[in-house]
């Protein structure tokens, strides 16, 4: 035990010596808590070999990522020199000045073209359509889905599944499937239960979980391009893909109010749920048996299709930007100059980064690296995204405000509560002249 | 007490003991739940029925300091057997030690933060006690035009939510460059505990009967002696136990060190929550950041405990 | 308040001649506080006092314009600011009146002969040593309805504390009574231990009954104690954030200060944001004017 405590204490003075700053050149990057900023950390000690130049991933929860980066950027600090930020942020810190452009950069390297359509559309181009970027798609990601192969693979299940749904059991191709199975495994006597979906409307969860179901349904959220949203948010497939996701919330484990990548990952690993809707970039917990249990029955799936065959995701990911106030502008640029670099996207790929390089994501080899990356590959392609303009942040608590005592209190009814939506989103728009 | 007992009143005395007892288990519950989970293996955190019986581990500590990666694959055998200890400990969660181009062990933010904390909590608690005694000893022993007025002006400035304060502080904060920085939380927390302590200490100086400090100026003493020389010693219980409260105020703030601070002096209460986890909730590693936070104002307040308990009938009896 | 004032030196004595007059030390002890409170306290105020009335956003470079008492208007026109207001007072007199009952009770208890008792009253203090947003975390744990100690203990099942909009409010109420009442407990403690020993001597002379001694010698005596305490609960309690922040998202359970943090720091609407902060600010200093008032007079009786 004492060797054990003197190891450990010389572990902490060995960190605190680390921790004292060196004085050769420094780049602070500012991301979320979660492994792919790890992972960045990670390449980061590469460039550090090869240049000299330290690089420090620096951390926040998501539940405050947002507002810590929008209170540093909006103090106008320094603290950070390169943000690895939302893609609906994009709007709101370009506008406002926050974001180096990054249009040359991007023209001159490229990068429209080498990078996966929908990341450079999403991550990076603001206004749509514009041709101006203002930062590098890094971290590609969407919502997937996991669920115990083990559960559906019981011959026992699957009789009793066939005999009373009359199709076999097997990981869903659409919502109505997706609810079938939910309904199926939902049995609170026996502590099982059917989905974990996400919950937590503190920030964007509960509303990209919802995404998920409109975007399938044929639906949109409005017209990005016009600011139009009455008769869009609230049609009659985004009502019914509400009611739906709203009744899977009926087949959810108990206390699953405030739900998001923690605890959608817990309900497999802790046997509660059949399925969990989760980010790409979290399942690696999942494969790994020493941090899931059930690592070996956990398989995964794409966001299944909606009623007319539509089939998408709800857009996560981040593209990484040069902020403004930086005092090390011209280092960070060089970081990004080498962070593009073809071998460079590939290191990042194999640490577990989720590169949006087309030649990477294309690979043989990145597609087989782990079980769940086929269907990331499929779903890239098929994603779609909050709105991105400068005023997201009410339309995203309106949503809230909204959406989340219907589908966890059973409020209201979904047609009332979207027409109630479109009702502030545009009046959010009128306040700040997007529509007259 | 010395006074003859009724079997009645000895019945209801042990009565309210064993009330007593039973109260302070129920109180003491949760934080026994934080200290047992702060030395539990992660897969134990959540087991119901819950783990009461455990071999103690250090891995939650382990774990608090150091940054940690997810890993999809563990390690190999070669790999596993070389490393030393406290990184078997990190791989056997299914995680790594994240190091950076040197190979140094990245520490996670936790030491940073602690050491803000203790900056920040101990400057402003000497700051809102020291400013607070004198203020109070004005208050107490001269005519002061508008007192009860100034008084309750001094007591509204505790009422306003931090979240009412932070805008325009923030604004600014941000125009002479005071966000992210210690001195910016230091001066926070002092405008913010001052006027507590001024209210806590004029109750005592009150108390001190001014006879003393007469005699003393009769001695010869200036007025400034008298007050070093013998009022002060005379409010050390108060002084102690405003002290307490303004530091455990300090110390666990959360509104102002969330909005106000990012990386350079941010405090652990805005920190701890963020090492729930990045794939799964590790309840260990927040326990033991939470087990070591407790550490500091319990000890203190310990150290300090008689004269709190004397020093609050103190005050309470001039009321 | 029986304020001790000293008469002042003969500014002709001896020891007035010596050191500093009496009143540069008066002005040197309070002017300097009364300075650092303005700048930090009222000029902010001030200072956002203008915003308030403005279209202004931190987020933005563009300039605040006038837009006069708008944004008054319109929050106080909004159903979602009221219902706010209203969780924030159910929640201000559950988690007061909790408090209050159980620490004044252990107080109570705790007055008497008991072995340890210092060290007792020591360890009932540490709920209150803890940041509220760690014990919001973690009493999360303790609530869930899968893995929580609190349901197992109490045989509940899977009875959802966090996750029902009726019961979250009042989840939030329980923990910050568990944390608080032992402020309350040491507060009435002192008051009880002021309470003169003879007057209960002379009231069992009386034969006087148990309930007509608490109720006119021992709480007559600690109101004014017990009255301070109350006091600064309320004031905490309406300020709430951070516990009900960490503990659950309900639209229940969104006391003002989330929606205030919300607006000012999430959507940047600083102007409108300012607005509401006053009109919260005006709330509290309304409530606890009353309750100064009320204090003063449970100190004359």
């Amino acid at each position: 035990m004492r060797s054990k405590l003197a190891g450990l204490l010389a572990g902490v003075s060995l960190t605190f010596a680390a921790s004292v700053p060196a004085m050769s050149q420094e780049l602070t990057i500012f991301w979320a808590e979660w492994d792919p900023a790890n992972y960045l950390q990670e390449l980061a000690n590469v460039y550090e070999a090869e240049t000299g130049v330290k690089v420090t991933v620096e951390t926040t929860p998501w539940s405050d990522f947002q507002t810590k980066a929008f209170t540093e950027f909006n103090a106008k600090g320094s603290a950070y020199d390169m943000v690895v930020g939302d893609s609906q942020w994009i709007g709101a810190a370009s506008e406002a000045g926050h974001y180096v452009d990054l249009t040359d950069f991007f023209n001159q390297h490229k990068l429209a073209e080498t990078m996966a359509a929908a990341t450079v559309k999403y991550y990076a181009e603001y206004p749509a359509n514009s041709g101006k970027y203002w930062s590098v798609p890094a971290e590609g990601d969407a919502v997937g889905w996991s669920y115990r192969k083990d559960w559906f693979e019981d011959p026992k299940e699957m009789e009793a599944f066939k005999a009373k749904y009359g199709y076999d059991l097997a990981p869903p191709a659409d919502f109505k499937q997706l609810r079938d199975i939910a309904e199926f495994f939902h049995r609170p006597d026996e502590k099982r239960y059917g989905i974990a979906i996400y919950t937590d409307n503190s920030y964007d969860a509960l509303v990209m979980g919802v995404e998920n179901a409109i975007f399938s349904y044929g639906g949109e959220l409005g017209d990005y391009a016009t600011y139009k949203v009455d008769g869009i948010i609230n049609s009659d497939q985004n009502v019914k893909a509400l009611e739906l996701y709203k009744e899977l919330y009926g087949f959810t484990p108990p206390g699953w109010a405030k739900a998001f990548f923690i605890e959608d990952n817990q309900a497999i690993t802790e046997n509660l749920a059949a399925m969990s809707m989760n980010y790409f970039a979290f399942f690696p917990a999942l494969v790994n048996e020493a941090s899931n249990p059930n690592a070996k029955n956990t398989g995964f799936f794409a966001n299944p299709a909606g009623p007319n065959g539509d089939q998408y995701a709800a857009l996560g990911g981040q593209g990484i930007s040069i902020v403004n106030y930086s005092e090390n502008k011209e280092e960070a640029f060089k970081f990004l100059e080498w962070f593009i670099k073809d071998e460079t996207q590939k290191k990042w790929a194999e640490l577990g980064g989720y590169t949006c390089n087309k030649a990477v994501l294309e690979s043989a080899e990145f597609q087989n690296a782990t079980p769940y990356n086929k269907a990331f590959y499929d779903t890239m392609f098929k994603v779609k995204d909050f709105w991105a303009t400068p005023e997201y942040a009410e339309l995203l608590i309106a949503m809230n405000q909204r959406v989340y005592p219907y589908v966890t209190g059973d409020q209201g009814t979904a047609k009332e509560v979207l027409d109630a939506l479109a009702g502030d989103w545009n009046a959010t728009f009128k306040k700040y002249n997007r529509v007259k | 007490m010395a006074q003859v007992r009724t079997t009645g009143e000895i019945a209801a005395n042990r009565v309210a003991i064993a009330a007593v007892l039973v109260i302070t288990l129920i109180f003491l519950a949760p934080i026994y739940w934080i200290v047992s989970t702060s030395f539990k293996p992660r897969n134990l955190s959540t087991t119901i029925p819950p783990t009461v019986l455990f071999t103690p581990e250090v891995s939650p500590f382990v774990k608090l300091f150091t940054k940690r990666s997810q890993l999809r694959e563990q390690p190999s055998p070669e790999e596993y057997a070389a490393a030393p200890w406290w990184e078997r400990i990190v791989f056997d969660g299914g995680e790594k030690v994240v190091r950076d181009g040197k190979g140094e062990v990245q520490p996670s933010g936790y030491p940073n933060r602690f050491m803000n904390s203790l900056i920040v909590a101990i400057t402003s608690t000497v700051l809102a006690v020291s400013m607070g005694t004198i203020t109070a000893y004005g208050f107490s022993r001269f005519r002061v035009k508008g007192e009860a007025d100034l008084l309750f002006f001094i007591l509204s400035t505790r009422m306003l939510p931090p979240v009412v304060v932070a805008i325009p502080m923030f604004l600014m904060y941000r125009a002479v460059g005071l966000n992210d920085t210690h001195w910016g939380l230091i001066i926070l927390y002092t405008a913010f505990n001052l006027s507590f302590s001024v209210w806590l200490m004029k109750g005592f100086i009150d108390e001190i009967p001014k006879e003393y400090e007469e005699a003393a100026l009769v001695d010869g003493y200036t007025r400034m002696q008298a007050f070093f020389k013998v009022v002060l010693p005379e409010a050390a219980t108060g002084i102690a136990a405003t002290a307490v409260f303004c530091f455990i105020t300090a110390w666990n703030e959360y509104a102002f060190a969330l909005i106000m601070t990012n990386r350079r002096a941010q405090t652990a209460p805005p920190f701890i929550p963020s090492q729930v986890g990045s794939g799964l909730p590790d309840w260990t590693v927040i326990a033991a950041g939470t087990f070591l936070f407790l550490l500091p104002v319990a000890i203190f307040t310990f150290l300090l405990r008689n004269h709190l308990l004397r020093g609050m009938s103190f005050g309470a009896i001039r009321k | 308040m029986a304020t001790a004032v000293m008469t002042t030196l003969d500014p002709k004595s001896r020891a007035a001649r010596r050191g500093m007059s009496d009143i540069a030390i008066r002005n040197l002890f309070i002017i300097p506080t009364i300075l650092f409170l303005i700048v930090f306290n009222i000029f902010p105020l001030l200072y956002s006092l203008g915003y308030s009335f403005t279209d202004f956003r931190a987020s933005s470079p563009a300039p605040a314009n006038f837009v006069g008492l708008q944004n008054y208007r319109e929050l106080l026109n909004d159903p979602f600011i009221w219902s706010n207001f209203a969780i924030t007072a159910k929640y201000v007199i559950v988690s007061v009146v909790g408090q209050v009952i159980v620490g004044f009770g252990v107080a109570l208890l705790l007055n008497r002969d008991i072995p340890l008792k210092g060290l007792i009253t020591t360890l009932l203090l540490l709920p209150m040593m803890l940041s509220m947003a760690v014990v919001g975390l973690f009493w999360k744990l303790l609530y869930d309805p899968s893995f929580g100690v609190i349901n197992y203990a109490l045989g509940l099942g899977s009875f959802e504390w966090l996750s029902n909009p009726d019961m979250a409010l009042y989840a939030v109420a329980i923990t910050d009574i568990w944390m608080w009442s032992p402020f309350v407990m040491l507060l009435s403690l002192a008051g009880l231990s002021a309470v003169p020993k003879h007057l209960y001597e002379a009231a069992a002379i009386d034969r006087a009954g148990t309930l007509y001694t608490f109720f006119r010698i021992t709480l007559p005596l600690v109101a004014p104690i017990l009255m301070i305490a109350i006091i600064f609960r309320t004031m905490e309690a309406f300020k709430t954030f951070d516990l009900a922040y960490i503990l659950t998202s309900q639209p229940t359970t969104e006391v003002i200060s989330i929606r205030l943090y919300k607006m000012a720091f999430q959507e940047w609407q600083t102007g409108r944001s300012c607005a509401l902060a006053y009109i919260v600010l005006i709330m509290i200093l309304a409530i606890t004017n009353i309750y100064v008032k009320y204090l003063n007079k449970v100190k004359e009786r």
